[in-house]
């Protein structure tokens, strides 16, 4: 909408005034904020939502009573508490925080990561950086490329001292994706990169937290046999 | 790409908007959640019930076995043992006796049992999963069941787990559970009976305390190397020694042995003269080689013949090559009295004169082998060999069979094997192509115990294959079922006796060692008759002439009661004792007279005994004729056993004596009073007036 | 004959005892499909319009619908198999066996049950992922998110308890090896773990608690917290909406309730 009357502010009204409310914004002249008053197409929830939802949840319930009807779930012997299996594992999606047992105390992989992780993800939309939703590099660059390579290496150099190699991998590639993403050029032609280059500190994070996640659960459930020990899954 | 307009118009019809596609989602999600009500109508179970319908049908008896027939899931169900035995489902024809021509399975009649299902159910003794109502999860090994249906061949183990006594049709368990005890295996792992007492070992290892005194350090390495090279039967398992291993654990036990008591103070220079001398002398060795006839010495010792066949009795080592391994000097102490050297020998203490002591050494230092220690060249042991040869005697856990001076017997050196037919697979480590199940574990951890990984220490047994599935059967028997097995539903095995006889016939007892062959009050060995009741059943003067003279009352036996050179007074004293403690309660010795019987009922009696009874059979009383070689000989038995004993063995022998080969006959009073005049008249005085 | 079916349905929808039932009525007026909504106890947590493109599968995947759908599922498969179901030891495992065994159709039953929970997890973090990726986590609907883990951590809760349940070698050693996690927490960590286990190691008794808070206590959480959430969808404005994709911000972000 353009200013160009002069006034204070524009007054815009819906046209189709049959389907929606009449709506009302003010915009004063001192923000910079660009207001589109376009209405979307909306449809009733009922029936076709509805029915939508029906049809995905069905879906689904097919593929898993064809997965139902050809594999079994697992039944070991009865339970001996005298007799410890080894290894001993959790459900699979504990097997992240069961792999990092292997590297540190419990009072650090068993509660103080996932109260971290828990507490993280609780903050996550207040936090100030995410509501900018703008790349990370792209203000103040200089001081947080520093930050950035710094506190990398000092997490990198951690990981290596307690030789969590499995961790380590994930985290050098989150790392590299975020300095691909700062020294992408203003100009750059890839969709890609110019992409990476507006993600957000919040993207970092949460994208490094989904790697390790993936790596050391798949880690977990397939490549660790007999004493915690390396082992492949296709060699039984 | 358009599709044509009819098409089009059908997907449309079909799929056009949302509530038409939530239609077809709906049916196929139905007819998928119905897929699994039909699976369970094609169960394996149902499939093999409707199978034995059809093949009931076709026969004769149709009526009858449809009658029996029960569909749906059948189960045994006895919680105090643990059994839920859904096999009865699928195995229908099992107790259908006219099925016995069907061959096929499930279908098969079961064999004559001697305990019914409905009190024991299947898997007690087949295992298996009894719940499962599917093949593979009844029979198999799944992730969630360890027990696998045992093979025909281990099944007598099941019966070992309530019956720890033996039994008569499980030769197979028996021979296994001797085994265990005999060849040493329980010296090393604790094995508790579900009453938990200990197995005990029957075999008795030989202290090394002494062994300076008694054999060279060369011969302890040939053997060391390989027990079998110089006894085929050896019980001593092969250890695999390296050469230098073998050469320390020799200098080890060469430089820890002690003189033994009075060594060298019995060392009689005549003896040794004598022995020496039978080298060159053919008289001597006739001599000498009836002496160790006459002694019966083959009754417990083996000797190989020239067929290379081992003759003679296994209660004492093979004498093959004992020239080789003993020194003279200790053999001839051993052969007067080889309590000296070990207590607890179960050799007799035979009364030799020193001329015959003299006789038997150098008989037995004769047979010798030359190449048993022809390639044996030890250098003198230096004080680090030594040290390394008492590590490795620590390590190897020769203790546990052996008093060894200066290493102590260990505790628990092997794993208990208490629980060891029970013993889940998981926690099993496979030598590389062994079948993963318990029953094919334990036969390859026997029969190739170093196929397992180094420095494992179970040794090598040279066991045949029977040998080897007796063993497994054995150690099958002792699993977590049987533990749990209530006491009412189990037989106990019997206690061990620790009998000794007491006084001054006592320590005659011992000094001859009579329980290495003789049962008396539930100890001793299974060798020779038991004694428990010999005092009712023979006569006193035929005892005291059967001590200083035995002569052999069965003849098919090559294993005899050897002749101890008893002096008078200790036959006295033996008789006395034997004809005044050992008396059964079931006869009155002197209830019946010894003589005087009527010619008639004599007459009747022999009557009764070769045609109604046909006791020539198995007994001989005219030795020209008669055949009999399976009882013993009958000649002057009327001399030999009280009236009131062999009267009482008619009527019922088991009574007197369980086990005993003589039938049960159930002869009237008549009967067995002729018969027992008849044998009483049997006085064999002619014989006896002739031998004297 | 659609057509038929259709007029003996609206035949249907017209009586007194259907209008009784439902509120709304029948037709398929704006109002009368608005009124579905709003005038049925658990639709009226959802909102009578949804914009056009939220409804592609690009959009969301799903993924809430599809996790929502798996717990459904769980609900129906749990309830038929606490029938045959003992929370004693040993006997549920032997009940575990017969389901396998003897019942009809429990092997299905379970591993139904048994895979959906596991579908219901892995969807669970899709949605999470999916939903923090499109930024649909941003204010008004932070709140939402925050719901969003709470129920993230009672699905695993929910999980790993019915973990326990078939009292196998593998629900024991698993929840023995979660169970020593609880007791590295600093200072309360052994009460910790005596409260959630009812003693100090795996027994009958942290069976009976995981039964309980499987079968009843975290059911219950659950679709409490699942009823805020959807709801908070319709308060939050709806479902996300990119901003760049010409999206009317008085429409979607206002935070201004809608109907």
């Amino acid at each position: 909408m353009s200013d160009a009357t002069g006034k204070d502010f524009v007054a815009v009204v819906a046209s189709d005034q049959r389907k929606a409310p009449v709506r009302v914004a003010f915009v004063t002249r001192r923000t910079s904020a660009q207001v589109k008053s376009q209405d979307e197409e909306v449809i009733q929830a009922f029936p076709e939502v509805l029915f939508r939802a029906a049809i995905a949840v069905q879906l689904l319930a097919i593929v898993l009573v064809l997965i139902s009807l050809f594999f079994n779930a697992p039944l070991e012997g009865l339970a001996d508490p005298s007799h410890t299996p080894n290894p001993a594992k959790a459900p699979w999606y504990f097997l992240g925080l069961q792999e990092l047992l292997h590297y540190f105390p419990p009072v650090v992989a068993g509660v103080l990561v996932p109260t971290l992780v828990v507490l993280a993800l609780i903050v996550i939309p207040y936090f100030n950086i995410n509501v900018e939703a703008e790349g990370l590099f792209l203000k103040d660059r200089k001081r947080r490329l520093q930050i950035f390579w710094v506190s990398s290496g000092v997490l990198c150099l951690f990981l290596l001292l307690f030789d969590v190699i499995v961790a380590l991998v994930p985290t050098v590639m989150t790392v590299a994706l975020m300095a691909v993403a700062a020294y992408t050029p203003a100009n750059t032609s890839s969709n890609f990169r110019r992409s990476l280059a507006g993600k957000p500190l919040s993207f970092w994070v949460m994208s490094w937290f989904l790697f390790e996640l993936v790596v050391l659960t798949a880690v977990g459930t397939f490549f660790r046999g007999p004493g915690w020990s390396w082992v492949l899954p296709w060699r039984s | 790409m358009r599709l044509p307009d009819s098409i089009e118009k059908l997907r449309q019809r079909l799929f056009g908007d949302t509530v038409r596609t939530f239609a077809w989602t709906s049916l196929l999600l139905l007819i998928l959640l119905a897929v699994a009500p039909a699976k369970h109508y094609f169960a394996d179970w149902r499939v093999y019930q409707r199978g034995y319908q059809q093949l009931i049908s076709k026969r004769s008896d149709a009526v009858t076995l449809r009658r029996h027939f029960e569909p749906g899931i059948q189960q045994i169900w006895l919680p105090e043992i643990g059994v839920v035995d859904r096999c009865t489902t699928c195995h229908t024809g099992l107790k259908e006796a006219s099925l016995a021509d069907v061959s096929k399975q499930p279908y098969r009649h079961h064999p004559d049992m001697p305990h019914k299902a409905e009190e024991f159910g299947c898997t007690v003794c087949h295992r298996g999963q009894g719940a499962a109502t599917s093949v593979e999860d009844a029979h198999r090994a799944t992730d969630a069941w360890d027990e696998p249906l045992l093979p025909a061949k281990y099944l007598e183990s099941s019966c070992g787990q309530c019956h720890q006594q033996d039994l008569k049709g499980t030769p197979q368990l028996n021979l296994g559970r001797k085994m265990l005890t005999q060849y040493g295996c329980i010296h090393c792992h604790t094995v508790k009976r579900p009453d938990g007492t200990v197995v005990a070992a029957t075999d008795d290892p030989p202290s090394l305390e002494h062994i300076a005194d008694k054999t060279s350090r060369e011969w302890i390495y040939a053997w060391l190397k390989d027990p079998q090279a110089y006894s085929t039967t050896a019980t001593m398992p092969n250890f695999k020694l390296k050469d230098e291993d073998a050469r320390d654990i020799s200098a080890f036990l060469m430089a820890s042995s002690t003189p033994g008591p009075d060594a060298g103070s019995k060392v009689v220079p005549a003896v040794l003269e004598q022995a020496k001398k039978l080298k060159g002398d053919a008289t001597l060795q006739t001599k000498a080689a009836s002496l160790y006839g006459q002694s019966f010495c083959a009754s417990c010792h083996a000797v190989q013949n020239a067929a290379g066949n081992l003759v003679g009795g296994d209660i004492g080592p093979e004498l093959t090559k004992v020239g080789s391994k003993v020194k003279p000097e200790w053999l001839q102490a051993w052969v007067r009295n080889p309590h000296q050297y070990d207590p607890g020998t179960a050799m007799p203490r035979y009364r030799f004169t020193e001329q015959e002591v003299g006789l038997l050494t150098g008989f037995l230092m004769n047979k010798a082998d030359a190449d048993l220690l022809a390639n044996v060249h030890l250098d003198a042991a230096t004080p680090e060999q030594i040290e390394h040869g008492k590590r490795l005697v620590s390590d190897s856990g020769c203790a546990a069979c052996h008093e060894v001076n200066g290493v102590k017997r260990p505790e628990n050196f092997a794993p208990e094997l208490t629980k060891v037919g029970s013993k889940p697979v998981a926690q099993l480590a496979f030598a590389p192509g062994v079948k993963h199940t318990l029953y094919d574990y334990l036969d390859a951890k026997i029969k190739q115990p170093h196929a397992f990984g180094a420095g494992l220490k179970m040794p090598q047994y040279t066991f045949t294959a029977t040998q080897v599935d007796a063993l497994v059967n054995a150690l099958l028997s002792h699993n977590e079922r049987a533990l749990a097995m209530p006491a009412a539903k189990t037989v106990p095995a019997l206690p061990e006796s620790h009998y000794e006889a007491a006084g001054s016939a006592g320590k005659l007892i011992r000094d001859l060692n009579c329980f290495s062959c003789h049962m008396i009050n539930g100890r001793g060995g299974e060798m020779a008759p038991e004694l428990t009741s010999e005092g009712s059943s023979v006569q006193r003067d035929w005892l005291a002439q059967f001590l200083r003279n035995p002569n052999t009352l069965r003849p098919a036996l090559i294993r005899r009661m050897p002749k101890f050179n008893l002096t008078d007074a200790e036959i006295n004293t033996l008789t006395d004792y034997i004809m005044t403690v050992y008396q059964s309660p079931k006869v009155d010795r002197d209830s019946m007279p010894l003589t005087g019987y009527p010619a008639g009922q004599v007459e009747l009696g022999k009557q009764l005994y070769y045609s109604k009874y046909g006791c020539q059979g198995c007994h001989i009383i005219d030795t020209k004729q008669d055949k009999g070689y399976v009882g013993p000989s009958l000649t002057h038995v009327g001399s030999r056993l009280t009236a009131a004993w062999v009267y009482n063995w008619m009527k019922d022998p088991q009574a007197l004596r369980a086990g005993t080969q003589e039938p049960k006959r159930d002869m009237s009073d008549d009967d067995a009073r002729a018969l027992t005049a008849y044998l009483m008249s049997l006085k064999g005085h002619d014989a006896m007036e002739a031998k004297k | 004959m659609s057509v038929r079916v259709s007029k003996y349905f609206d035949a249907l929808t017209e009586t007194r005892a259907w209008r009784s039932v439902f509120r709304g009525g029948s037709g398929s007026s704006t109002l009368h499909r608005s009124m579905a909504i709003q005038q049925n106890i658990f639709l009226h947590l959802l909102s009578t319009k949804v914009r056009k493109r939220m409804i592609s599968l690009n959009t969301t995947w799903y993924l809430g619908t599809l996790t929502l759908g798996t717990f459904g599922i769980l609900v129906i498969t749990g309830i038929l198999l606490m029938l045959y179901y003992h929370p004693s030891a040993p006997q549920a495992y032997a009940d575990t066996k017969d389901l396998q065994f003897v019942v009809s159709s429990g092997q299905f039953l379970r591993n139904l049950h048994r895979w959906s929970a596991h579908a219901m997890v892995f969807l669970v973090f899709a949605h999470m992922f999916r939903v923090f990726y499109r930024g649909a986590y941003r204010a008004p609907r932070e709140f939402n998110w925050v719901i969003g883990v709470v129920l993230l951590l009672l699905t695993l809760l929910l999980s790993y308890t019915g973990y326990l349940l078939p009292w196998d070698q593998l629900a024991y050693w698993a929840i023995t090896v979660g169970s020593n996690i609880a007791s590295a927490v600093p200072v309360v960590g052994d009460r910790v773990r005596f409260l959630m286990l009812g003693g100090h190691f795996v027994n009958a008794n942290a069976l009976l608690r995981f039964y309980v808070l499987h079968c009843m206590v975290l059911p219950i959480a659950a679709l409490f917290f699942v009823a805020i959430h959807f709801w908070r969808i319709r308060k939050d404005g709806g479902l996300y909406a990119h901003q760049k994709d010409a999206a009317s911000v008085s429409n979607c972000d206002s935070g201004r309730p809608q109907l």
